[in-house]
């Protein structure tokens, strides 16, 4: 069930499943904290993510054989948990437009839904903070309704505007900063997310649950939302 | 003390051993392309390895000293010049207020590094002076930009002897761990990989290099992702190699064939468009072993 691989000369990639699942992120954190906990002098950094956790050490203090054993040691007496606690939840007012929502109109005419069918439909969901990467605060959120899932675009676009709200798939996100990317937009945020406010790094955690409502085109704008 | 950036260049950026620790945060490494030319470039003004340095691409760039300081130049042979006369590289050199220090065209190599004793005092953000700009994190140096740093004098006397001077027109093997989804390749993709020989396509840039050759089928073409290492190499949809480096993201969702040993990276900084690469295995024992006695010799602290 668990696998450890090599990753590369001072890190590790430990596989806690094989397939998304919803019990995954929790459980991930909570190892990487107690893996963090025992072995901190070791410990460099980890990068977690939809069913693993990469683990970069000190290779001056540690090699690979001895590092792998020692985590290998703690999977094995680890409590993992089936259901997950109750997460926080972060709701995010969201203003779905034509001017905002740049593949809105697009995914309207492919799904045959009214625009409020398909708000409804986003906003309905709670969704779960399953990793945090790509650049940074960008958390994947899963998982969308079926009805309203999207492939990425088949050419990426150079320039998302930041706190654009983007479907690729079953997950779901908003782009913190300006950045190119080949998800479907369909609308932007209040908040700002981005590097800007330093304290923003610690908005999203893994396992963390996010809510999107809907606000009007007046809410967004009378707010500083620009279009 | 300080150094004023008359002419910015293409592409130069201050950078240090990297933001190793927010990874976490969706943050990738940075810090410098090539290692070995700014370890070397800290250790003959008996820096801290963390020193920050001025990464500059291709040259271009005309900086006037507005204290005394003692610098040193490696990496790439940029025509290196101060106040218009050719001047030492790989060495201490005591410079004065007034002098004019200039990079010209590339002579060898692509990324050369001003160290500057202490280190540039540019603002720490996230943990690191490191400059990324996929990021938004800092900027290049733009003209008329006051870089601070310590007034230094002489009392400082190192130079790298010429025959350990590297030479960056060499032919490179890239050696590589088998990690990732090695064994998920076929071992007619792996010959295939190992044969060829690649060429740095135009896509070249501190997020990774994108390698031109004959395509391996591949295997899946998209995965769960999963978290990245300085130096993985990823097999496109395309069948082709990308190493991610510096400035790569931090979780990717294409199938690896394995993590380039991080010292040929440092090589592989000084290549350029069209230059070829070949890849060879390595072990890990081999790789951690060398990695450490560069930690080591340079007082690496992690």
């Amino acid at each position: 069930m668990h696998k450890i691989i090599l990753a590369g000369e001072s890190s590790i990639l430990i596989y806690f499943g094989d397939k998304i699942d919803a019990s995954l992120p929790e459980n991930i954190a909570n190892f990487a904290n107690e893996l963090k906990s025992q072995y901190s002098e070791l410990i460099i950094d980890q990068t977690q993510s939809y069913t693993s956790l990469l683990v970069n050490y000190d290779l001056s203090k540690i090699d690979y054989s001895k590092f792998s054993d020692k985590v290998k040691a703690l999977l094995n007496n680890f409590q993992f948990s089936d259901s997950a606690k109750a997460p926080s939840i972060i709701h995010i007012p969201v203003y779905y437009g034509f001017e905002t929502g740049l593949d809105l109109e697009r995914l309207l005419s492919e799904k045959d839904l009214s625009l409020d069918e398909f708000i409804e439909i986003h906003s309905a969901g709670e969704y779960l903070v399953h990793a945090i990467g790509f650049s940074p605060n960008f958390a994947f959120l899963g998982q969308v309704d079926e009805r309203i899932q999207a492939p990425r675009l088949a050419t990426p676009r150079i320039k998302i505007p930041a706190g654009s709200v983007g479907i690729a798939d079953s997950q779901t996100a908003v782009y913190p900063a300006d950045s190119s990317g080949g998800w479907n937009i369909i609308g932007r945020i209040l908040l700002d997310l981005s590097l800007n406010n330093p304290e923003n790094i610690h908005k999203f955690k893994t396992g963390d649950k996010v809510a999107f409502y809907p606000i009007t085109r007046d809410e967004y704008l009378s707010n500083g939302g620009k279009l | 003390m300080s150094i004023k950036v008359i002419n910015p260049g293409f592409l130069s950026s201050i950078q240090d051993y990297g933001r190793i620790t927010h990874a976490s945060y969706g943050m990738s490494v940075s810090g410098v392309m090539d290692e070995q030319a700014y370890m070397w470039g800290n250790y003959l003004l008996e820096n801290h390895f963390n020193a920050a340095a001025l990464e500059i691409v291709f040259g271009s760039v005309t900086l006037e000293v507005l204290n005394d300081s003692v610098i040193c130049i490696t990496g790439a042979d940029l025509d290196f010049k101060i106040n218009n006369k050719r001047a030492l590289t790989w060495h201490s050199v005591q410079v004065y207020q007034g002098d004019v220090l200039s990079w010209g065209v590339l002579k060898s190599g692509v990324r050369g590094y001003l160290c500057v004793k202490d280190g540039f005092e540019t603002d720490v953000m996230f943990d690191s002076r490191s400059v990324n700009l996929r990021e938004n994190i800092g900027e290049k140096i733009q003209a008329n930009e006051v870089l601070k740093c310590s007034k230094s004098n002489d009392e400082i006397n190192h130079f790298m002897a010429a025959k350990f001077i590297p030479n960056y027109e060499q032919a490179l093997t890239l050696r590589i761990l088998p990690s990732y989804q090695f064994n998920e390749f076929s071992l007619e993709q792996r010959e295939l990989f190992f044969a060829q020989t690649y060429q740095i396509s135009s896509a070249n840039d501190r997020t990774g290099a994108r390698l031109s050759g004959v395509p391996i089928a591949k295997t899946k073409s998209k995965m769960i992702s999963e978290g990245i290492s300085y130096g993985s190499v990823e097999i496109a949809t395309d069948g082709l190699p990308i190493i991610l480096l510096k400035d790569a993201p931090t979780i990717g969702g294409y199938p690896k064939i394995g993590t380039v040993f991080s010292l040929d990276l440092a090589k592989l900084a000084q290549k350029q468009m069209g230059d070829n690469i070949k890849f060879e295995l390595m072990d890990i024992e081999q790789a951690q072993k060398q990695r450490a006695e560069f930690n080591k010799f340079f007082a690496i602290e992690y």
